[in-house]
């Protein structure tokens, strides 16, 4: 490439960026503010809005409403009301879903699962058995047992906790990271989702978790997929080679400069720029892939599983690779979690996914040096009942969604290591403050409860450890400059290093 | 106070610009009201809440005394609150915490507007369009925009006009979605006399492929989809409405009754089966039957869905604000909303869809033309419903009424569980027109409102939307939203002529693109000119270049390869689709779960009847923009990525049209410039230039040498795809020129309109 066509295609972007063809959607929120070094410079150490803490975020997304009874929020006294009703105090009201709802009684249902407490940097954590890898790690994680939402059925909830709206049509919180930082890498995407594997696939999900809402449709999410070409279209068709490519692409840059002499639109450049970067692409992408030169060592850390191409063993070795390459945004999405009856044998088979891959995740990057600037986020949209759905047995049970609280946990990136955070009552029905009074908080502009974490708090926060003030990641849209947070949101300083 | 003033030496600035331009009359509706609604609103608009505090949104507030003080004083405008606390340096409004400081150029005009009286007047698109009485008798778009020329630069003219082939390509896509067919062309490019462009432009409004064009962009608007869009995200019967929507286009049903019979057909009297058909729009919200779901919470959501998207389409506003809480920047209270609301909140379908196909109420309905056909027979004869409905084979979802209304009350912070007040009358916001006296209080009267002669904001609102579709962007460049937060019209008195032009032809839709296409504003070259700052083309003083949407460049592909199937309608298709994407999102117990991707001519239907699963819809679609149908889209956008890039050179469908439109141009020539002249006569309208020869034919000639030793790499390469390979041509030539047509295909010239 001759060095004017490098200047004209730098002219290019800028004036695509700066004054783009269809609104300012088009452009980053960094590029908006002129850090747009911060979009093309790797490993920039300035956030959009102040220091970030953490570079990256890799978020682990378990879909279906994990029940925190049984893998970290312990209730020793509920091993007394085994079969007694609910009390009607506790519940005091609160909404319950249709399929519960008609039930004649709503009974108290310990986990069946031996809790043991781990050593952390504070009063120590209880880890369910279900977990033991996970809880090895216990001194690097901040286990959040009092995240709530008002969302009590998935669609709405997991539309939620990914876009700050129960209805569809808003931008994802990974377009909207796209949209305000950028992009590291140019050879791969800003922001790949992964789809793991699971026993249990009673779950949707949908587009739009991972879509751009009214936001341009570049800051869609990319799915890596382990079926077919990783990225969709990636592979040249058979019969052509990449040399056959180059020569195309080299064919293609002549006719568009062609079009671009005679009509002058600065797009047809953004274009040609775009075809290379496809060109490097399929190269990037397969060495991605290419698991050939990971040590034995690995996957002794993330298991054997892990070379199996979609599990969720996988998606975490694949998340740290890409992490290493300078991709920022990396969600990976596991189903499975709706155990509304059979949870021992459900849950016992979605934890086998997905513990030993976290703590290897976790121990892999600390190992790497990169767990301080990574953040780590593990949680579903959702947690399950106190109460038991259907028959209620001592080996068996099921769980209702339950959104009063559940847990999340995350790590790494700015997080203090080694905490727990929130509580709830005896039934794990109520978050309550340190005195066992109930908290009922509600998601206010203005007020906010301490020791309660509504999810967009928990928005607010993560975007707040990559460097994002989540009052001012804005996008006006129909004449209201939307957030991912909506007016709500606050930044739990208390876990924040 | 003054004295306070002066002493601030920043603010001498700010203070003594208005002095210098005082006599310069300020309109207020397009300079003031802006500012006020985006620095000040927030505080001091419309939801102010406590009757004590300070509101700006009305003369009658803003000049209120309170403690002794007016923001306006109209007794000495000079000394107005105002205008103080604007300027004032330690404590100045809005406060510095928001973030979001008044400009010098925004404190001259709230200060030269409160010194010149302080008035208040209308937000512009809430007063109904007037034609101008100096309105030009012709050319009126033209004349509008030369005007609108001389006002930047006065020796500022129109560029030349494109050439023939450049505009005859420029006007078949734009009011068909495909490139025109040789047989209009030709004729078109032979015939040098007075009015031939007219005649073409005509023919193409005559083409059935105008309606199904036409069509997609609507059913964006109001988010057509071929699921329920929620959790199983079901398939459901709706497609007989996406094939009447093509067929009102090409039979021009005026807007009116485009709006009418969508919204409330079925309170039509003796509403026919084509009307009730057309009630689907109502039906067309995302829904779910997940289980456990409440039904009160989905009654809810779905009236939000409709009445915000009615919002949107219709209105241009934003009506989601005042679902919580009033409008901060827009007079719509929060009463307002639910008003609005209580015309949807009778419809007769469960709240919950029960995942099913056929969730009712539903009925017999075409299944495709013949079908259609049949119907309008029948309808002319005034055959009897129960008797028509035998020949119709499909089933699609309607509107109706409850015979008792349900109540609607205002939902506290949108809350489905916390209503509070008195039940309320179905109603519109008053200051967007009033409610006409005579219209009943149901849908029907919201319809003869959006389309009575004072309604100020739905011709304009689809005027300007068809505008951008012609010219890429629209004259209010916030097609989504006309509030005081939207932008202004680049063009005000261009867009309330067209408003009432279209009202005043009774809302027909081809006059207003006919004057659109045959304008010279839409005729002139669309080359960026050096000597103007207007990448956006703002002053429209460039014929109009953009990206093509997903669909066209699909259909562009289709069609000049020869694969395209003309059939209309139907049953949403399944082309080439990357295996296991929907598996890989969805529930065991959809019915959408696994995608049995089609055979045959269905693997080659226009992009339209591509099946739209709304939580997953087809990636050469989502790639290339197209929204998910799950909300509104009144503006898609342009990107360029690298995944579009992969998908232009890798995808199925790419590469077999590659093959078959090579085979079209090897049979049809001999030598390999006119078969290249061809190619791209098929997609420019016009011969390849000398460096697209060079380009294509040093290709050719590489990939001829490359397969001419590696014959089963151009076979594999000719195998893609299921459309069968003409074996008589020569697998090498055939191959190279695969590759040559593949890259053309995916260059500027089969993306872009220009």
């Amino acid at each position: 490439m001759n060095p004017l066509r490098d200047h004209e295609l730098n002219l290019t972007r800028r004036q695509l960026f700066g004054r783009s063809a269809m609104g300012l959607g088009t452009a980053t929120m960094a590029q908006l503010l002129g850090s747009e070094l911060l979009a093309q410079t790797p490993d920039s150490p300035d956030g959009l809005h102040h220091k970030a803490k953490a570079k990256r975020v890799i978020y682990l997304f378990m879909s279906g409403g994990p029940s925190q009874h049984d893998m970290w929020d312990y209730k020793p006294k509920m091993k007394e009301m085994f079969g007694k009703d609910l009390p009607e105090h506790v519940r005091d009201g609160q909404r319950i879903t249709g399929m519960t709802s008609r039930q004649k009684n709503l009974p108290l249902c310990p986990s069946k699962y031996e809790f043991h407490k781990q050593e952390n940097n504070d009063q120590g954590v209880w880890v369910s058995e279900l977990l033991p890898h996970t809880a090895k790690v216990a001194k690097e994680l901040c286990v959040i047992n009092s995240t709530f939402t008002e969302a009590i059925n998935h669609d709405p909830a997991v539309t939620y906790i990914q876009t700050g709206s129960q209805i569809p049509g808003r931008p994802s919180f990974g377009s909207w990271l796209s949209y305000g930082l950028g992009r590291m890498n140019e050879d791969l995407p800003g922001y790949v989702v992964m789809h793991a594997k699971t026993n249990y696939g009673e779950q949707s999900l949908f587009s739009r978790l991972w879509g751009p809402g009214f936001l341009s449709s570049e800051h869609q999410g990319v799915l890596l997929r382990s079926q077919g070409d990783p990225v969709l279209y990636l592979n040249n068709p058979k019969g052509v080679t990449r040399t056959d490519r180059r020569a195309q692409l080299d064919a293609l840059a002549a006719l568009n400069e062609s079009q671009h002499d005679r009509f002058g639109d600065p797009e047809i450049l953004a274009r040609i720029k775009q075809h290379e970067m496809a060109y490097r692409m399929q190269t990037s992408v397969p060495e991605l892939m290419d698991l050939s030169n990971e040590k034995e060592s690995t996957f002794a850390l993330y298991g054997e599983e892990a070379r199996q191409a979609g599990s969720f063993a996988a998606c975490c070795l694949n998340a740290r690779r890409l992490a290493e390459r300078g991709v920022r945004n990396i969600q990976i999405f596991h189903r499975g979690w709706d155990a509304h009856g059979n949870l021992p044998k459900e849950h016992e088979s979605q934890c086998k996914d997905i513990d030993q891959a976290c703590a290897a995740l976790i121990t892999d990057l600390k190992e790497r040096g990169m767990l301080e600037d990574t953040l780590v986020v593990w949680g579903g949209e959702f947690g399950r009942t106190a109460y038991c759905q259907g028959k209620l047995t001592e080996q068996n049970y099921g769980r209702d969604h339950h959104p009063r609280c559940f847990t999340t946990w995350m790590a790494g990136g700015g997080i203090k290591p080694g905490i727990t955070y929130g509580r709830t009552d005896d039934y794990g029905y109520n978050i309550v403050q340190a005195d066992g009074t109930p908290i009922m908080p509600q998601p206010t502009k203005d007020h906010w409860t301490p020791g309660s974490v509504h999810i967009h708090d928990l928005n607010a926060t993560i975007l707040h450890l990559l460097g994002i003030d989540h009052r001012k990641l804005t996008y006006r849209y129909q004449g209201r400059d939307f957030r991912l947070t909506d007016i709500h949101g606050h930044v739990i300083k208390d876990i924040i290093l | 106070m003054i004295f306070s003033i002066l002493r601030s030496s920043t603010l001498a600035v700010g203070f003594l610009i208005p002095t210098l331009f005082a006599e310069e009359k300020v309109d207020f509706a397009r300079e003031v009201l802006p500012i006020l609604s985006n620095k000040c609103f927030a505080c001091h608009g419309p939801d102010t809440k406590k009757a004590k505090e300070l509101r700006l949104d009305s003369y009658a507030a803003a000049t209120k005394e309170r403690k002794g003080i007016r923001a306006i004083d109209p007794d000495d405008l000079v000394e107005s609150e105002l205008i103080f606390r604007i300027h004032d340096e330690d404590d100045p409004m809005p406060p510095e915490e928001d973030g979001k400081p008044l400009t010098p150029l925004e404190k001259d005009i709230l200060t030269r507007w409160v010194k010149q009286g302080g008035q208040f007047a209308s937000h512009w698109a809430f007063v109904p369009p007037r034609k101008e009485k100096k309105a030009p008798q012709a050319d009126v778009i033209d004349s509008y925009i030369a005007t609108g020329f001389t006002k930047k630069k006065t020796d500022l003219s129109f560029a030349p006009e494109a050439d023939r082939p450049t505009l005859a390509r420029r006007a078949a896509l734009v009011l068909t979605g495909l490139p025109p067919e040789p047989k209009l062309l030709d004729p078109f490019l032979a015939d040098k006399s007075d009015g031939a462009y007219e005649r073409y432009v005509d023919a193409l409004l005559t083409s059935p492929q105008y309606g199904e064009h036409q069509a997609r962009y609507w059913l964006d608007a109001i988010r057509y989809g071929d699921t329920h869009g929620l959790h199983l995200d079901n398939r459901r019967g709706i497609f007989p409405f996406r094939d009447w929507v093509v067929r009102a286009f090409n039979d021009n049903l005026p807007l009116d009754d485009f709006i009418t019979w969508q919204l409330a057909g079925d309170l039509l009297p003796n509403p026919t089966v084509t009307q009730k058909i057309a009630t689907g729009f109502v039906r067309m919200n995302p829904t779910t039957s997940e289980g456990g779901a409440i039904a009160a919470e989905f009654q809810a959501k779905n009236n939000f869905d409709r009445t915000e998207t009615l919002g949107t389409v219709m209105l241009g506003m934003t009506f989601t604000c005042a679902r919580c809480h009033t409008h901060k920047y827009d007079p719509i209270t929060h009463e307002d909303y639910y008003s609005l609301l209580a015309f949807f909140n009778s419809t007769a379908e469960s709240p919950l869809d029960g995942n099913k196909y056929d969730h009712g109420p539903a009925m017999k309905a075409p299944a495709n033309p013949d079908e259609w056909k049949l119907l309008k027979e029948n309808e002319a004869k005034k055959t009897a419903i129960a008797e028509l409905e035998k020949s119709l084979t499909t089933t699609t979802l309607i509107a109706q009424e409850l015979p008792k209304p349900r109540v609607t009350k205002i939902l506290q912070r949108g809350e489905y569980h916390s209503p509070i007040g008195d039940p309320l009358t179905p109603g519109v916001p008053a200051v967007m027109s009033p409610f006409p006296d005579d219209a009943p209080r149901n849908r029907l009267g919201l319809a003869q409102w959006l389309t009575s002669d004072d309604q100020p904001l739905v011709p304009r609102v689809l005027v300007n939307r068809v505008w951008q579709r012609v010219f890429g962007y629209g004259l209010v460049r916030t097609p989504e939203d006309f509030g005081l937060q939207g932008e202004q019209a680049t063009h005000p008195e261009l867009l309330d002529w067209l408003a009432v032009e279209l009202r005043e032809k009774d809302w027909d839709l081809k006059h207003m693109m006919r004057l659109m296409v045959t304008s010279r504003t839409f005729r002139q070259s669309s080359r960026r000119r050096a000597e103007l700052d207007d990448p956006e083309n703002r002053l429209f003083a460039r014929g109009p270049g953009f990206r093509l949407d997903a669909e066209v460049i699909r259909d562009i592909g289709l069609w000049s390869s020869g694969l395209l199937d003309p059939t209309m309608g139907g049953e949403g298709v399944k082309p080439y689709q990357p295996v296991g994407l929907w598996k890989a999102l969805m529930h065991p117990a959809s019915n959408t779960k696994n995608y049995v991707q089609d055979k045959g001519a269905k693997l080659y239907r226009r992009s339209l009847y591509v099946y739209w699963k709304r939580t997953s819809p087809h990636p050469m679609m989502t790639l290339f923009d197209a929204p998910n149908r799950e909300s509104s889209c009144v503006k898609r956008s342009r990107t360029s990525t690298a995944l579009q890039s992969l998908a232009l050179f890798n995808e199925t469908q790419r590469i077999e049209m590659g093959r078959k439109l090579a085979e079209r141009i090897v049979q049809i020539e001999g030598d390999d410039k006119a078969r290249l002249d061809r190619l791209y006569k098929l997609l420019a309208c016009r011969p390849a230039l000398e460096r697209e020869q060079a380009a294509c034919l040093g290709l050719l000639t590489a990939m001829k040498k490359r397969y001419a030793d590696a014959t089963d790499e151009a076979q594999a390469l000719l195998s893609t795809g299921e459309a069968p390979l003409n074996e008589s041509l020569d697998p090498i030539e055939l191959a190279a020129w695969t590759q040559v047509v593949t890259t053309v295909l995916a260059s500027d010239v089969a993306l872009s309109l220009f």
